[in-house]
């Protein structure tokens, strides 16, 4: 925790608390998601309710926790907000420009650095100077410019999830959604992942990050917690 | 779309041709296929009560290599990119996209896998009716993309699904046109295609209804391909 203290530019979360109290729109609302999976074939096939009502709000400017034991359905609630997976009931409102960082990088794996931040750039409509721009600054914050040739079976994990992250942050999202983003990460690198988030929260980009370590939740201006498939703190 | 989704496309392509050992196997699998299975073919042909002819086994087979390399192709762009396609489509690209990116992709796969089938079958045998040849040959494969993707797209195990194309391959493989006395299965995907490559290979012509038979039967397999391309890099927002 001392660490963090080094971290120069860094906005108190109590003070970012307290301007998440605004009234500000949220820039993402999930209100009574519901989730099951079907499992096995009949007549052994059994329900697993994941989610039973899951309700929360994440505000311009403000980074959010989600946290939860194991298999709690944290990281099935992300893939709803993102669309890769179907809701049974409830409603969510986000916007058109998020970012997601799964768990596990979704990537190809003989394709290079530099042809995934071509793809990405592509589909979010990028024109190519600007995604220059924008790959040359994320190689330079996190450290990793002189894997650009490299393809993604050659990368550690370490670098992988580095690329992760920042395909889901070129295009600069309104919201950004980070699943353990950091998984893999040395100290370092750990320490420039929160600075470039608070960095970003102070911008006014919403962030919900999927969190499992106590040390974070003092970093982050407000934390959900899931339990039984609902949100039981806030 | 077309020139949108190139790009794409191309970035598609290049996954699976770096892998070195899917190279060899471009070259290699045409070979075993025109040399061998053919024989083989002609052999398990003649058990069966069947009529392929030494020559014709030999043609065919070089659209038996088209199809297996294809199918397995098609099979693994679908089942090892699904989370990967997803999150493209996602971010923006859009299941649409991705799906005519991705059949795009196995169409220039499948051409170039033709394409040396083709060349494996001219150098072995010659062929009579060498235009006819190629489109055949392009059919099997066109058809196995089908078949591959519908494959990938429904069986997320990798063994699993690549067991049951080359099951699929194998029923229609062995219970093709003149490979039985009976032809205890007359409908298979290939049926057609097969009749134009046998015909072709001995210097003959097809009856129109061949031609129109797997035209058929290849544009109804992209259009399932397309399908399964889709559905595997859908969202849901």
């Amino acid at each position: 925790m001392a660490a963090r203290e080094e971290i120069p530019g860094r906005v108190s979360a109590k003070a970012n608390a307290e301007r998440s109290q605004s009234s500000e729109a949220p820039v993402l609302a999930a209100r009574g998601v519901e989730k099951s999976f079907h499992r096995g074939i009949w007549p052994l096939r059994r329900k697993i309710e994941v989610l039973k009502g899951a309700t929360l709000e994440v505000r311009p400017g403000e980074l959010v926790g989600l946290v939860g034991e194991n298999g709690s359905g944290k990281s099935t609630l992300m893939q709803i907000i993102v669309g890769l997976l179907k809701r049974d009931a409830g409603e969510v409102d986000r916007p058109d420009r998020l970012g997601y960082c799964p768990q596990l990088p979704m990537v190809w794996e003989k394709l290079t650095v530099d042809e995934h931040f071509e793809l990405y750039g592509r589909a979010y409509g990028m024109a190519d100077a600007d995604r220059e721009q924008a790959v040359v600054g994320l190689l330079d914050e996190l450290q990793f410019a002189k894997y650009r040739t490299y393809r993604i079976e050659e990368l550690s994990g370490g670098t992988r999830q580095k690329l992760n992250l920042a395909l889901s942050l070129m295009h600069e999202p309104e919201l950004l959604l980070l699943d353990e983003p950091y998984s893999g990460f040395d100290w370092e690198t750990y320490l420039r992942f929160w600075e470039m988030s608070e960095r970003r929260r102070d911008a006014g980009m919403g962030i919900l990050i999927v969190s499992h370590l106590l040390a974070e939740r003092d970093r982050l201006d407000r934390m959900y917690e899931l339990c039984e498939g609902r949100i039981c703190t806030c | 779309m077309l020139s949108a989704a190139l790009p794409t496309s191309t970035a598609f392509v290049r996954e699976h041709l770096r892998a070195p050992l899917t190279l060899v196997l471009l070259v290699a699998i045409p070979a075993f296929f025109v040399l061998i299975f053919a024989s083989v073919l002609g052999e398990f042909a003649k058990a069966l009560g069947g009529t392929l002819a030494s020559q014709s086994a030999t043609a065919i087979s070089a659209g038996w290599a088209a199809a297996f390399l294809s199918g397995t192709l098609a099979f693994f762009q679908v089942s090892s990119s699904r989370g990967a396609d997803r999150r493209l489509a996602a971010a923006g690209l859009g299941p649409v996209r991705v799906a005519v990116s991705r059949i795009v992709a196995a169409l220039a796969i499948g051409l170039t896998v033709s394409a040396v089938a083709f060349l494996t079958l001219w150098l072995r045998s010659g062929i009579g009716h060498p235009l006819h040849a190629a489109v055949a040959i392009f059919t099997f494969a066109a058809i196995y993309i089908g078949i591959g993707a519908l494959i990938g797209a429904f069986v997320k195990g990798q063994l699993e699904g690549s067991l049951l194309v080359i099951l699929v391959f194998s029923v229609d493989a062995f219970s093709g046109p003149q490979m039985t006395s009976n032809g205890f299965v007359s409908v298979t995907p290939t049926r057609n295609a097969a009749n134009l490559l046998i015909a072709a290979g001995g210097g003959q012509g097809s009856p129109g209804g061949d031609w129109i038979g797997s035209l058929a039967v290849a544009l109804g397999a992209l259009a399932v391909a397309l399908a399964a391309f889709w559905f595997s890099a859908r969202t849901r927002a």
